[in-house]
Parts: structure tokens; sequence; C-alpha cells
């Protein structure tokens, strides 16, 4: 990992076209611009890794879970339709 | 052709309905293609299956089935990618589900924040975050369905 100090204001290149700025530090928190084409998504790390781990979860469920589900889901909606 | 399941064993698929993620499947990195497989026996799930390994397929459905008003802006999709050519209706929307094992009773939870796209004209699937949305990705189907009709 490379690691570099910014001060406010201070900019980053990454490549030829992706633009990182400080616009501000306030506290434990750096409010970061980042400017890039927009093909290069660009997403905070918890959000990546929640639905990573919901990918895995549902990778691994076995087919008697999920059927039962399946039978309370239906039994669920045809439920609320008859009321 | 055939391709090995693990859940469903031996089963044979149309090459027209293999599926791509050209930008692969959060979690599972190397692998790259699938087929949706409707199971009669577990709908209204559906199964994401791989051909590329027996033992990969995630549980999925429709989410309009449980939360109708859910919405995506479908324009910044198609614009970001390489798929000018795709309509808005052309494109579904599938999401990621999960069994949540409780106490007095399960839990059916979906992922509204991370949603499939499939572009079923390319054959292409995504899977696209929605960080700015308030959408979770563990929402609650069976209390969304049960406040369909009370509220």
């Amino acid at each position: 990992m490379l690691v570099l100090s910014r001060k406010l204001k201070e900019e980053i290149l990454i490549g030829k076209n992706i633009r990182i700025t400080v616009l501000d530090i306030e506290g434990g928190s750096v409010k970061i611009g980042i400017k890039a084409p927009k093909d290069i998504s660009i997403l905070r790390m918890e959000v990546v890794e929640k639905i990573q781990n919901e990918n895995i979860a549902s990778a691994s469920k076995e087919l008697d879970v999920i059927s039962a589900a399946a039978d309370l889901l239906k039994k669920t909606l045809s439920k609320e339709s008859k009321d | 052709m055939k391709i090995n399941t693990r859940k469903f064993g031996e089963i044979d698929i149309d090459e027209k309905n293999i599926l791509t993620m050209p930008e692969g499947l959060p979690g599972f990195p190397d692998f790259e293609r699938f087929v949706l497989i409707e199971d009669p026996k577990t709908a209204p799930f559906c199964w994401f299956q791989s051909i590329e390994t027996p033992n990969l397929s995630l549980v999925v459905m429709n989410p309009l089935v449980f939360k109708p008003d859910y919405q995506l802006d479908m324009k910044t999709l198609i614009d970001g990618r390489d798929w000018q050519g795709a309509k808005q209706e052309e494109l579904l929307i599938f999401v990621v589900i999960n069994i949540k094992e409780g106490d007095p009773k399960n839990k059916i939870t979906a992922n509204l924040m991370g949603p499939l796209i499939f572009n079923l004209e390319q054959n292409e699937v995504v899977q696209i975050a929605l960080c700015d949305s308030d959408y979770s990705h563990q929402f609650d189907v069976l209390e969304a369905i049960s406040n369909m009709k009370n509220g």
C-alpha cells in the first residue's frame, strides 16, 4: 500500500484520470473529493463488504432450509391476498 | 448443454440462456458464467447458478413481489456501462435472498442495496451498489408483505 500524507486542499493523481482532493478535515473525519471516469466504480468499502457477504451467505444455504422458507413465503403471500 | 449442480444434480441448459457477469460477482471473483433457474418447488425463489462450479448458486427473487415501489435510477446504470442499446423496460431486477435462522421463526432477507440487473438482450448481469439509498442489504421480506395489506 502506498502511504501519502496530504494537507487540506492537496491532491493526488492516480493513473491518468483519477483525481483525489482532501476537501475538509474535521475531528476524525476526512472529506475526500474524487474525480474519475464514469465507468470506474467508487464505493465505500463497507458497502462492498455487505454485498459480498450477502452473496456468500446466500450461496451457502442448504436446499431444505430454502424450500421451507419458500413455503413460508408462499403462505404469507396468499394469506395477505385473502384478506 | 448439460451442467452439474449440487442442488439439482445434472441439468440441461440452453446455451442461449448463459449469462456473463463482465464485472464479476462480488465475493466470488473467479466466476463469470451463470444461468437463472426457476424451480417450481422453491418458487417464488429463483436460482442464480454458476455453470463453472456446481457448488455456487445464489437464491434470488423479484423484489416487486414484496416491495412494489422498489425503484432504481436505470438511466445512470445504462449510461455507466456499455449498455447503450438497452431499454429500461427490458432490464430485469433480482435481489439476493438470505434466510436467517431465528426464534420464533426464520427471517427471509433481501439485499435491496445490491440488486442484480439482468440485460437479457446482451445476456449480461451486473450487481450494482446503491450506496446513496436507504435500502438495506438485509430487508425483512415477510414483514414487508404483512405491512403491504395492513399499511
